[in-house]
């Protein structure tokens, strides 16, 4: 464990290509009669193999974020750039393509399909981005699931598993395309101490094998885990 | 003030406005077909009307043509018992339709301006004068003769001539427009001084009589004192037929529309089914969808019967909104349907009409009904322990039963669709339930579609027994004779002539009919059961019968057994030889040698006086042309001939029967419209309880096409599950239908279930599914997936 951080450390001193940039970005929703300002103009950069933790009160913005960079959501003004492409101009449709290939997204809640077993749920981007031959989905999808040490419990479905297990295969699903960005929103909320704690060394594993990490947390502790911490409050960065 | 409870019951509703549209949709439909119920009455209420207004007779009495002046009606008319008489003439003949020659009935009306009964209303243009006449409304309605004012149309007097009549307008008249549309025979009125022109003879046919008491025992005294009466007018020449007797509310056609409306009734009872399966679906799954908030009510303080009374009400509630639309609806309905039926076959005007039982049904039903409908649901949602409801979370998920392993077997199809495929398998009673109601649809298409093809296949095979082009008929006391008969064979286009003649018999109390025929006849007979007669019988006289299957069932005949016949000579003994499947005259055929029944009906020509003629060519311009030359030299020649072509009656028959199907297969509709809202209303819930879902694969790189590709297997595999339970729905109905065409109609329709139409089926549900899928799938897909992560 303290060779894994210090190696990080090392990586953190080395100048890095930017991954994800946003610039003077706004969100508002529009709620009822009310707008609610979720973001209110921030600018973020995230290198290349960055593990960011995003960190905020309820209602901060912390998971507007994470949406606007996977573009599960639109900004209101501003630009956001992954890879130096504007997912801001692109159409829904483009950015499904885009999400398959490039991102893998990771929720409090699992958030599997019910009627599929945890190996086709780790296929499934793979079927979506129809991507090699079914026999090579599959075998990556078994090669994610054993990686997250669910290499037995391919043929379960959701309901048969644990909490900690369906997370699994939430990550498994993630890197179903071998994205360069995983993100997760609160990927461990959901979870008991001692799974959360597993949990969490994937993450840091796949950040050690070159992956940019960004998550959401509430969780003090995981957070001071991740290289950099960006500090959310009413709806602007205090602290990146 | 709504207290906080009730004001749920409301707000619910505009929660998932979509779902409350299809839910009031459904009912609004179901209570709509329940106004079927109200057709019967409101075409006895308008029909009623036109009996008065018509002045429509209770009894008619019909006389070989008698001269009566003003006194003798008068006399007439004071007769105990009788308020009104009113005279008719009639010559039946012929009138040219093109150059083919159609039977025709001119009924002669003493004084248009003064018609005590059976009034033949002017319906456009004016009253007739000489050589002029009104074409009935009927004629142009069943297409037989389409002839307007300022036309004229040629007539075959009795003498041979053709007349020109002028047509200076349309007439009216139950009796009449009765017989158009049952006999297929052109009706035109006309000033009695026309009528007596064309047929050379003077004097009136029929008396029509209006009576104060209609009681039995009333008119049949009545009758004995108008025989006498009539008896003893000077040139009284005796009377022709049985006095006919109306009873109290009866209207010509009454009973065939009342047979017509039971079909209805057991598809109306259909659509009721299928849109009650449909109320217990929605409002199942709006119970369900809320479990959670049932368990936050209990969790503070709410109790079970709290709970009921707010869904009860919300049910109740729908039913209301909706019960304003489908009466609505209903009403329309009803009278839209009158009015086309009213139209078709009694060319009048039904007026618009409430029938306010069946109202009152309707607001019953659809108040009540739904919440009727949503108790099971309720009580299920109130049952679910308190732990497990606050952890609901709207979303069925997956289980691993047999049916799951099954759908999940299914590994050849691509993902998406496996995904839409296995989603049929997560709501379970939703998905059956929507199953069940494509399956009513589809079964309800099959028998309509089954019945039709019955009716259609045994009508063509009716006529194709007939091998004759031509059937002539004479009057009975003026038969062809030999000399005729020669002329007749002689006629260029003649290929073959065949003497037969038929007789109303009565077997067993059954009514029927024999058809005495040639042993080497050219009707193609098909015995079933037992011989045709032979040569040699034929010779002896034999009295030996071949019976069609439904009067040897209906009177319980078979092969070998002595029959009564009761004909108007008296009774004859009759060895029935043998059972034909033919359906003549509704399968009430006794098929006899010729040579017998001349034998056993004394007075009877010596020769028949019905021929079956064959001509060279079957080509329809020849068969016309033929038919006319044989009228021309037979009327040339003295005699009185009418003729019947077998290929216009065959076509006339068919069309009728047709628009009978038609009718049926139109309100048939009614359940497909149903089942398509329930498919709809189906796959829209499915759609907004996935709508997380949705944002979930969309997140995970799901394009448009692949959303759609989900739902749109989940639509097709409701689809083929409702067809495939609908076959043995549709072939049961079918014969349901098959059965109430005999028992009720009394016509025996052969079973009949093409398996074209199973197929046409298959590719008609998948079809509109994916049609009715459209709306929700399109909502799908546009669910952006930020919004969609964000619904709950």
């Amino acid at each position: 464990m303290a060779t894994v951080v210090a190696e990080r450390e090392r990586v953190v001193e080395e100048a890095r290509a930017p991954l994800i940039e946003l610039a003077a970005v706004e969100k508002v929703y529009r709620m009822g009669r009310l707008d609610y300002h979720a973001l209110r103009g921030i600018d973020l950069t995230i290198g290349e193999g960055e593990l960011v933790a995003i960190v905020g009160p309820s209602g901060s913005g912390k998971t507007t974020i994470l949406n606007l960079v996977t573009g599960i959501d639109r900004p209101t003004a501003g630009t956001v750039a992954v890879g130096g492409r504007r997912i801001d101009a692109m159409s829904e449709e483009e950015l499904a393509v885009w999400r398959g290939e490039h991102v893998g997204v990771v929720f409090q809640f699992f958030q599997l399909l019910p009627t599929l077993s945890a190996l086709e749920n780790a296929a499934l981007p793979l079927d979506f981005a129809r991507r090699c031959s079914k026999r090579e989905r599959f075998e990556r999808a078994r090669h994610n699931l054993a990686l997250v040490g669910l290499g037995d419990k391919t043929e379960h479905l959701p309901a048969e598993l644990s909490g900690g297990e369906q997370q699994r295969v939430a990550i498994a699903r993630a890197l179903a395309a071998d994205p360069e960005l995983v993100v997760g929103d609160e990927p461990t909320g959901n979870l008991d101490t001692v799974t959360a704690a597993e949990m969490f060394e994937l993450l840091e594993r796949l950040n050690d094998e070159g992956k940019t990490i960004v998550y959401v947390t509430h969780d003090r502790e995981l957070a001071q885990r991740a290289e950099r911490i960006v500090s959310i409050r009413d709806g602007l960065v205090v602290a990146a | 003030m709504l207290s906080a409870l009730s004001r749920k019951s409301t707000s619910d509703l505009s929660r998932r406005r979509s779902r409350t549209f299809f839910a009031i949709l459904t009912l609004a439909l179901a209570v709509a077909s329940i106004g079927i119920f109200a057709m019967p009455s409101l075409m006895n209420r308008s029909m009623q009307a036109e009996v008065r207004a018509g002045k429509l007779p209770d009894l008619t009495v019909f006389v070989n043509p008698v001269e009566l002046d003003g006194a003798q009606l008068a006399a007439l008319s004071g007769v105990p018992n009788v308020r009104a008489v009113e005279p008719r003439s009639r010559f039946d003949g012929r009138v040219y339709i093109g150059a083919r020659r159609a039977p025709a009935s001119v009924v002669g009306v003493p004084q248009f301006g003064l018609q005590r009964a059976d009034v033949v209303h002017v319906a456009s243009g004016r009253a007739p004068g000489p050589g002029e006449v009104l074409t009935d409304l009927q004629n142009a309605n069943q297409g037989l003769l389409s002839v307007g004012a300022r036309d004229s149309v040629r007539m075959i007097a009795a003498n041979g001539s053709v007349r020109q009549l002028h047509v200076v307008g349309e007439g009216r008249n139950l009796n009449g427009g009765q017989d158009v549309t049952g006999d297929d025979v052109v009706v035109l009125y006309a000033g009695a001084g026309t009528v007596a022109s064309l047929s050379g003879v003077r004097g009136y046919e029929s008396l029509a009589f209006r009576l104060a008491d209609t009681r039995p025992a009333a008119v049949d005294a009545t009758i004995v004192r108008l025989r006498t009466a009539l008896t003893a007018v000077p040139g009284f020449r005796g009377f022709r037929w049985m006095p006919e007797v109306r009873a109290a509310g009866d209207w010509p056609g009454k009973s065939d529309f009342d047979n017509f409306s039971k079909f209805f009734y057991v598809i109306t009872a259909l659509a009721i089914l299928s849109a009650f399966v449909l109320i217990a679906n929605t409002l199942s799954t709006l119970v369900a969808e809320q479990t959670s908030e049932i368990g936050t009510m209990k969790a503070i303080g709410a109790r079970r019967r709290q709970l009921a009374a707010v869904y009860v009400k919300t049910a109740m509630l729908l039913g209301a909104l909706a019960t304003v639309f489908g009466i609505a609806l209903g009403i329309v309905l009803s009278n839209v349907a009158v009015r086309f039926f009213g139209s078709t076959f009694f060319a009048i005007d039904v007026a618009f009409g409430v029938d306010w039982r069946v109202l009152l049904v309707s607001v019953l039903v659809g108040v009540l009904g739904p919440a009727v409908a949503a108790l099971p649901a309720i009580r299920r949602a109130t049952r679910v322990p308190l732990r497990e409801a606050l952890e609901a979370s709207g979303s069925a998920v997956g289980s691993q039963d047999a049916g799951d392993a099954l759908l999940r077997r299914v590994w050849f199809l691509p993902r998406t669709a496996q995904i839409g495929l296995r989603n049929v398998g997560r709501r379970r009673r939703r998905s059956l339930a929507t199953a069940l109601i494509i399956a009513l649809a589809v079964g309800n298409l099959l028998a309509v579609l089954g019945l039709a093809a019955a009716v259609t296949d045994v009508t063509h095979a009716n006529w194709r027994d007939h091998g004759e082009d031509v059937k002539i008929t004479t009057p009975s006391e003026r038969p062809l004779g030999a000399r005729g008969e020669r002329l007749l064979r002689t006629t260029p286009g003649v290929a073959s002539v065949e003497p037969m003649f038929d007789a109303a018999v009565t077997v067993a109390g059954q009514d029927g009919f024999v058809w005495a025929l040639r042993q080497n006849t050219m009707f193609r007979h098909h015995v079933t059961d037992g011989r045709w007669y032979t040569p040699a019988e034929e010779r002896a006289h034999a009295r030996v019968a071949v019976a069609e299957r439904s009067i040897a069932r209906a009177t319980g005949a078979q092969v070998g057994d002595r029959i009564q016949l009761e004909t108007a000579t008296g009774p004859i003994p009759f060895r029935v030889i043998g059972i034909a499947s033919n359906l003549q005259d509704s399968g009430t055929v006794l098929f006899a040698p010729l040579a017998t029944m001349h034998a056993v009906l004394r007075g009877t020509p010596s020769n028949a006086n019905d021929y079956w003629v064959r001509t060279s060519s079957s080509e329809h311009a020849f068969v016309d042309r033929t038919t006319t030359l044989i009228e021309d030299r037979l009327t040339a020649a003295g005699y009185e001939v009418g003729t019947e072509i077998e290929y216009v009656g065959e076509a006339d028959n068919v069309a009728s029967n047709r628009t009978i199907t038609t009718s049926i297969a139109v309100l048939g509709l009614l359940i497909v419209a149903i089942s398509l809202v329930g498919l709809a209303n189906a796959l829209t819930m499915s759609v907004i309880e996935r709508t997380r879902e949705i944002g979930i694969l969309r997140t995970i790189g799901a394009r448009g096409r692949d959303v759609r590709r989900i739902f749109a297997a989940e639509a097709v595999t409701l689809a083929f599950a409702g067809w495939l339970l609908g076959i043995p729905i549709g072939y049961l109905l079918d014969r349901g239908l098959v059965w109430l065409m005999k028992e009720v109609v009394n016509i025996d329709v052969p079973f009949a279930f093409p398996l074209s139409n199973v197929a046409l089926a298959l590719a008609g549900s998948v079809l509109l599914a994916l049609i009715v899928t459209l709306l929700p799938i399109r909502r799908a897909v546009r669910y952006r997936p930020g919004k969609a992560l964000r619904y709950a």
